[in-house]
This record gives C-alpha cells, sequence and structure tokens, in this order.
C-alpha cells in the first residue's frame, strides 16, 4: 500500500516517536462534507519507556471505537495490547473528530493500519541500522524488533527516538490477514478498569477550583418564548449568585451545516452547588408566551402526518414504472398499510452537560461531544471568538446515541459563563431537563402500497415516508427503499413536515432505519395474504447480485440472503409453537454492514414478552467480536425500549413525562435472551456495528407478534391495550 | 446550612451543606468523588447507588439529615485497588459500553451478593431490575454476577 504523502513523523518532547496523520474528509452521516488535505493530526505516541499511546480523536460513546481502533494500530505496528494506552486529545481542525453514522471503522481501518505498519517498519529501520544489518535481516513480534541472525531483541521504547529521526517509508507493507493476532480477538474494552473503579471521567465529572453550577429553565413549548420573570425568591437561596435570561442566544436557531436546530428560550440560575442551583430555579416565577404550538398535540400532528402521507408527490426515486401500483392492466389486486415511528427521547444515561470558561475573546470548554467541529462553528459565529481561541476539552460521554452531536449545549454553557463574569460554569441538564425540553428522535410515517398482479407475484411497491427532518437537506437518502427484494417497479416518495413539527427533531440510534425498515412487516403482510411462509418468501424475492438504492454503497442482495439464512437456522425457524408464541424476522443493511434479527415472543394473559431473540450478522470482518455483539445485543434492547414504552407524547405543547418513572427504559427482567452469530466471510473490511441492530428489533417482534396471535401492529410504543 | 461529620471510604469529612442535599450531590461536588453518578434524581436508575452500613441505597434520594454517622462506600471505596471479585468479573465479561451506569450497577451487585452469595439467575435478575442501562448490556451483568458469584466460597 502506498504511503500516499500522509504520514508525518517527528520526535516526541523528552524522547520518543510520533507518528502524525493526515486527517482526511469529515462525515457526517456518510456523505464527506470537507476535505483539509493539508492537515496532519498526531496518532500515536510512542514513549521511551515503551508505551504506545494511541491518541483517540473519535468521541468514545460507548461504541467502543476507543478499542477496536487501537486493536487495528497495535495489529499493524507489533504493538504488546497491553502496553497500548488511550489518550483523549484536545479538540484540534487537524483531526477529524466527527462520529456518527456508524462510520468510524469503516474509514479508520485503511488509516490505522497504514500508520501502524509504516511506525513498524521504522522501529525495525532503526534496529537495522543499530545492529548494522539489512532491514530484511529484522522484524518486529509483541513490542520488540528482533535480528534474525543473532537473535537480538529492541524493544519498541528502546527504538523510539532513533526511529523519529528516520524519514518514513514510501511503502507501506501491510499484514496479512492470516496473521493478525489483535484484529478478531475479543479484547475487553480498554476503558474497563477505570470505568469499574469510579475513575473513568466523563464532561460531568469536570471540576475546578471557582467553579460554578448552572441550571436552566428552559420554555416547556417548543418555538414559545419567554414573556418574564422574578427571580427574587430564587437569589435568596444561599449559594444562589446570579439569575438571567438566555434571550441573547435564546431561540438562537443554531446553522451548524447539515444540523440546523433551535435552541429554547430560558432563565439561568447560577449558584455554587448543582443542588442550590437546582433549588433556586425551583423558586423562579416565569410567564412564558407559549407560541404557535401552545395548543397542538401529538395526535393533532399525527393525524396530519396521516393525511399528507396519503397526497401524492413526484417520486423521490423509482425504478420500473413509477405509477406500476395504479397500472390496472398489471395489477390485480392492492395492499396497503400505514405504519408510524413517532418521536423518541435519547435519555442518555450522562445526562446533557457542558463545563465552560469564557473570556472576553475566547472560550475553553470540558464536554463529551460527537462534532467539535459544529461547536467551533457556532461559537465562532454567535460569538465571534475565532477558531484559536476556542479549546474543548475532549472527554467519553456516558451515551452519545445522536444527542451529543448537536452543539446547543457547548453555546449554552459558554453564554452562562460570559454572563456569570467569565467563571468556569458547569451548566447540567436535570433528568427532566431532558425529558421535557429536549430535541427528539424524528417522527415518520410510513405508507405502503403493494400491487399483485394476476399470477398473485409482488409486481409493484409504492413507499410514501412523511418525516421530520433531512439533515438541511431537500430530499430523502437513499432515495429508494434500502432492501434487496426483486420486484419490478419501486416507488418511493418523501415528504418532510419540519415546519409543523412540535418538538425539534434530530438523530437517534438508527436514525431513519427505524421507520424505513417498517418495509420488512410490509413484506409479511405480502407474504400472509399469500399465505406463504415469511421466511420463504424473502428468499423467494431476494436478489442474488447488488442493489443501488442511491447510497454510495450498494445493498448486497447475496449478504442479506446469507445473513438471514443463518439466524433462520440457528433459530430453528419453522420449529412447532405452542398456541400463543410465534417467531419473526426482519433483515436489512446498515453502515456496511448486514443483519437479520428472529424474535421469538409469547403472548398470554394480555402480555407480551420476548422470550429470545437471534441475530445473524455479515459486518464484513470483525475487529472484536466481543465488542461487536456487546453493540448488537444492546441495539436489541434499544428496540425493545421503543417497543414497549418509547414515544414522545405531547400535549398542548408539552411533553407528558418527566422522568424514568414515567418514560420507563427496558429493564434486566424484560431483557430476553440474545444470540448472535457471525457469517462466515472472506471481506477484506469491516462495516460499522453500533447501530444495525437498533432500527430492526421493533420490526422483527411486530411480525413475530402476529405470528403469535394473528395481530397486526403497526405502530410504537404498544398500548396498553394491544392485546385486550 | 449544618455541618456533618461523615464517615466515606473509612475516612472523616466534615462538609457545611443545606441538610436536604441529597447524599449525592454532597459525594460529587464537596467530597470530589464523581464515579458515583447522577442519572435521574428520583430513585428510578441506580446510577447514583451507594452502601450506607452495608446496604444499597439510592444516594440521590438519601438527604444528608438522614445519613448520621452510617458508613458511606462508594464504588472508589468497594475495594481498594479495583479488584473486588465484581469489578474483575466485569472485566473478564467485557460488560460496560458507556460506563455510566455500571458503578451502580456493580455497587448494587456488590450489596446483594453480600446478602446472598449465592443466587440464582432469578435472584440475580430481580435484584438488579433496579438499575437500568441505556446501552443494554443487562445480559452481562448478569453474567458477570454469576460469574462473581461462583468465585465466592461456600462457607
Amino acid at each position: 500500500m502506498k504511503r500516499r504523502d500522509f504520514i508525518r513523523t517527528s520526535a516526541l518532547a523528552g524522547g520518543g516517536l510520533l507518528l502524525s496523520f493526515q486527517a482526511a474528509a469529515k462525515f457526517i452521516d456518510g456523505k464527506p462534507v470537507a476535505n483539509n488535505s493539508d492537515a496532519l493530526g498526531d496518532y500515536v505516541k510512542i514513549t521511551p519507556q515503551g508505551d504506545v499511546l494511541f491518541q483517540f480523536m473519535k468521541h468514545e460513546m460507548g461504541q467502543g471505537v476507543s478499542t477496536s481502533m487501537a486493536q487495528i494500530l497495535a495489529e499493524e505496528l507489533c504493538a504488546d495490547w497491553e502496553r497500548v494506552k488511550i489518550e483523549f486529545p484536545m479538540a484540534d481542525k487537524k483531526f477529524e473528530h466527527d462520529t456518527g453514522g456508524s462510520c468510524t471503522i469503516i474509514y479508520q481501518w485503511d488509516r490505522l493500519r497504514l500508520a501502524g505498519a509504516i511506525g513498524r517498519q521504522m522501529l525495525v529501520e532503526a534496529a537495522a541500522r543499530q545492529w548494522n544489518t539489512p532491514v530484511a535481516n529484522c522484524y518486529a513480534a509483541h513490542h520488540e524488533v528482533i535480528n534474525k541472525t543473532t537473535s537480538q531483541r529492541l524493544g519498541f521504547g528502546a527504538l523510539a527516538s532513533a526511529a523519529a529521526k528516520l524519514t518514513p517509508p514510501q511503502e507501506a507493507t501491510l499484514k496479512d490477514k492470516r496473521d493478525f493476532q489483535v484484529i478478531g480477538q475479543p479484547k475487553p474494552a480498554k476503558l474497563i478498569p477505570e470505568i469499574v473503579a469510579g475513575q473513568l471521567k466523563y464532561g460531568i465529572d469536570v471540576n475546578m477550583p471557582g467553579m460554578l453550577y448552572a441550571v436552566i429553565a428552559r420554555c416547556p413549548v417548543f418555538k414559545g418564548k419567554l414573556k418574564s420573570f422574578d427571580a427574587t425568591n430564587a437569589l435568596k437561596v444561599k449559594g444562589v449568585k446570579k439569575v438571567f435570561t438566555t434571550k441573547p442566544i435564546a431561540g438562537l436557531q443554531l446553522e451548524s451545516p447539515y444540523m440546523p436546530h433551535d435552541i429554547r428560550e430560558g432563565v439561568v440560575v447560577v449558584a455554587d452547588s448543582f443542588w442550590a442551583a437546582r433549588k433556586g430555579r425551583e423558586l423562579l416565577k416565569i410567564e412564558w408566551d407559549e407560541g404557535p404550538n401552545a395548543k397542538y398535540s401529538s395526535e393533532d400532528f399525527e393525524a396530519l402526518a396521516a393525511e399528507h402521507a396519503l397526497h401524492r408527490t413526484d417520486p423521490t426515486g423509482y425504478t420500473g414504472d413509477e405509477n406500476a401500483v395504479a397500472d390496472v392492466s398489471h395489477v390485480r389486486k392492492t395492499l396497503r398499510a400505514s405504519y408510524v415511528f413517532p418521536h423518541q427521547i435519547h435519555a442518555c444515561m450522562e445526562p446533557l452537560n457542558c463545563t465552560a470558561h469564557s473570556h472576553p475573546d475566547g472560550c475553553e470548554l470540558w464536554l463529551g461531544t460527537q462534532a467539535p467541529h459544529l461547536i467551533v462553528f457556532e461559537l465562532n459565529r454567535v460569538f465571534r471568538f475565532t477558531e484559536d481561541k476556542i479549546k474543548i476539552h475532549l472527554l467519553p460521554s456516558g451515551g452519545g446515541f445522536g444527542r451529543r452531536y448537536y452543539p446547543d449545549m457547548a453555546v449554552e454553557a459558554a453564554f452562562i459563563s460570559k454572563e456569570a463574569g467569565h467563571v468556569p460554569v458547569k451548566m447540567i441538564w436535570t433528568r427532566e431537563d431532558d425529558h421535557l425540553h429536549n430535541l427528539g428522535h424524528l417522527f415518520q410515517h410510513l405508507e405502503y402500497q403493494a400491487g399483485l398482479d394476476k399470477d398473485n407475484k409482488l409486481y409493484a411497491w409504492y413507499e410514501k415516508e412523511i418525516r421530520t427532518y433531512t439533515w438541511g437537506a431537500k430530499y430523502a437518502d437513499p432515495q429508494l427503499p434500502s432492501m434487496g427484494y426483486n420486484i419490478p417497479n419501486i416507488r418511493y416518495d418523501f415528504e418532510d413536515m419540519i415546519r409543523q413539527e412540535l418538538v425539534q427533531s434530530s438523530a437517534w440510534r438508527g436514525v431513519v432505519g427505524h421507520g424505513r425498515f417498517y418495509h420488512e412487516c410490509f413484506i409479511d403482510e405480502i407474504a400472509a395474504d399469500q399465505k406463504i411462509d415469511p421466511y420463504q418468501f424473502r428468499l423467494s424475492l431476494l436478489r442474488n447480485d447488488d442493489v443501488y438504492v442511491g447510497d454510495p454503497v450498494p445493498v448486497s442482495g447475496s449478504r442479506l440472503r446469507r445473513v438471514l439464512t443463518l439466524a433462520a437456522e440457528k433459530a430453528k425457524w419453522g420449529k412447532a409453537l405452542p398456541a400463543g408464541q410465534g417467531m419473526g424476522m426482519a433483515v436489512c443493511d446498515y453502515g456496511g454492514s448486514y443483519v437479520a434479527v428472529i424474535a421469538e415472543v409469547t403472548v398470554r394473559d394480555r402480555q407480551l414478552r420476548v422470550d429470545k431473540v437471534t441475530i445473524g450478522v455479515d459486518c464484513g470482518k470483525v475487529i472484536n467480536p466481543s465488542g461487536t455483539s456487546n453493540q448488537i445485543t444492546g441495539g436489541i434492547v434499544w428496540s425493545l425500549t421503543a417497543l414497549f414504552y418509547g414515544g414522545l407524547p405531547i400535549k398542548n405543547g408539552r411533553a407528558v413525562y418527566s422522568n424514568f418513572h414515567q418514560n420507563k427504559l427496558l429493564r434486566m427482567n424484560e431483557c430476553p435472551a440474545m444470540e448472535v452469530h457471525f457469517v462466515e466471510t472472506d471481506e477484506e473490511r469491516p462495516g460499522g456495528v453500533g447501530e444495525i441492530s437498533s432500527a430492526l428489533g421493533v420490526p422483527a417482534v411486530l411480525n413475530a407478534i402476529f405470528a403469535a396471535t394473528g395481530k397486526r401492529i403497526r405502530k410504537v410504543p404498544l398500548r396498553a391495550d394491544a392485546f385486550a | 446550612m449544618a455541618t456533618f461529620l461523615l464517615n466515606i471510604n473509612q475516612h472523616p469529612r466534615e462538609v457545611d451543606v443545606d441538610p436536604q442535599m441529597p447524599l449525592l450531590w454532597v459525594i460529587r461536588d464537596f467530597l470530589g468523588l464523581t464515579g458515583t453518578k447522577y442519572g435521574c434524581g428520583i430513585a428510578q436508575c441506580g446510577a447514583c447507588t451507594v452502601h450506607l452500613d452495608g446496604k444499597a441505597v439510592r444516594s440521590c434520594s438519601v438527604p444528608m439529615s438522614a445519613v448520621g454517622a452510617k458508613n458511606i462506600t462508594t464504588i472508589e471505596g468497594l475495594s481498594p485497588n479495583g479488584q473486588h471479585v465484581l469489578q474483575r468479573a466485569w472485566q473478564q465479561e467485557d460488560v460496560p459500553q458507556c460506563g455510566y451506569c455500571q458503578a451502580g450497577q456493580i455497587m448494587t451487585a456488590a450489596a446483594f451478593l453480600e446478602q446472598q452469595p449465592h443466587p440464582t439467575d432469578d435472584d440475580i435478575t430481580r435484584a438488579m431490575s433496579g438499575n437500568l442501562c441505556r446501552c443494554g448490556t443487562y445480559l452481562r451483568i448478569h453474567a458477570a454476577i454469576k460469574r462473581a458469584a461462583s468465585q465466592t466460597k461456600t462457607p
């Protein structure tokens, strides 16, 4: 592999080797948005003591990429895994920090291998020079370079400073995958020792001398405004220092590229402890102008969406005849169904927070964020801080799930610190803030029609999606249903309802897959109509070739088929089940990976229990089977929370549920048994794994409910009377 | 405000705080022990679990005035070097994802295993169903507790 001039090396202060690396394109949801080709980022340091300090510049939010990225690097470097440590560098425009869209490993694979291989070759060359022997006479293994003739050994630490003085080689020789010793191993996550000892520092754990605390009373109604407030009683609370409005940033439309969203208006209470700030906030007297959404509720919005779903628009994409579903010369029977995936809360276990210390011309921030460059963009736009005056300390977070992509907490905290007199302030969203005044996952309504021909063959597929978020784009991506079924005529229509939404929409783990993979339920409906087993029906429809749906990467019919077959075999699809039990399946591609989910459920005494979930997965080259399985089973739990308890009901503009006693999350006693099976594959490259299962639990379970009861459910969460 | 003399992780500490302030915020903001996490503030998630005289409590819902002379143990004090049988089992089972809830999970499990060193699968599930994990690591938490229990000698 060619070095392509994107590696640079230098000596570390105090000795050792620093391998730098060219930042490549930034990606948002898989799409390149910028390419700063001159930028060099610092990747890995090898100290004279032999520690390999991996400069982890992505965001670790539980998806495990700090470990899997380090594995790729350590593999090519031939480093001892125990000597590899994760370090969190400051935000820097040189780095490609952006973390989202399940694409970290996809885009880091080549770069990390190349960096590791070049580092290894330089260490080998340094040793060869010291021994005055040809490079070919030396090799690296287990953190050492070994002389083949003399069996002499030199550790990486002893070689690092000499290696730093060498010119990086023009060509890197990557290891043969048969020689992999770290890639493919179920290494426990690197951060576990700190996590289990309570030592890992998240954003919310930041502390510094003189730091104050802040909470904000935000307008309970989206697009509402602050009319007036009285802080008399709040200011009487011991420890409360200051109360002021967020007017200058309130109602601000953040314009971050692809991430437009509003900050709610509010009143800030600053105090010397979180508790005092919170107590003070309870004593505020606030009058809100609730604005256009004051009498608007979820039911109104959903009814409007259902109405829009019935209108034909121009097709966003189609194959074959765009009007096939209405072609009566071919279509003898039409099936229709509407599915709804409502707004959802993120409920990151670590509530949103940001610590800021503003100065007259800049700001220093501490937080966990998926997108530091959006923070820089907004702080520059809102406060006119120049890029070099914005310092961001990046910390791991207790869950991101898309919510930590948005820069609003940084804007709020920077503003508060400034108004509080340029002192360090930690702003925390309480759990109630998180549930009541937050961004929600985008809403989706899917309207399906299937046209069957005279032989009962699926002739035409029509799908219309209504959605409340598009990343600022005019149309949805992909522009066709993301599925590998061989249907002669497919049409996809899209309409956004951003202007009518009653909560600010945003991205959520699994993103648009939640609505768009409802096609797995509609396929099930068609199979049932034809009295064909849903598995056999899918096998008869799945293509063997690749299909382009508008994404840069095609959907592979054969890979869909393989994961489905594997899951069906492992779950013993078709086995006899007692009355009240059933199995359902769903299959999809996501982030370059493929997954099939088979759910086994029992409906008894009007209660649903998900007994077992079997998952077949093809994520290409598996970097870490343990971490990957953890992501996949976790994604199913995510999905089941949406199924049992999800939604973000809003009444008269206000979110109805305030905390976990109402917005329930799945608990251990509701967690099904789960098995993850990997397809044996020769794929050379890895795919993303953080979101592949999170949108597929719902359709698989809904299909299983149908198998168990004959009842079709087309909306989550399940109603209390779903099985009455 | 009132002065409280606390015994935390076997060290005496004095704080001057609002008697209504929940123990959680005293631990985090006044004693600087941030391993104990804020999750919900209403005893629904378990992220803030600590031990009071060996009993697992949700520190977000225990006001300072109720702590008295009880011994407080936080995740930092569970074992001298992070090598409690549960902490090792968490590593061996590769449990955490984001890790934020895990201190609370471990503290709940530790008090539970003290009471019931040889639990059944159902016992573990019952004991742990008060702790939320948004990442969904429940099966591994269960497996880690089972592993730890199997390493506890029968008296």
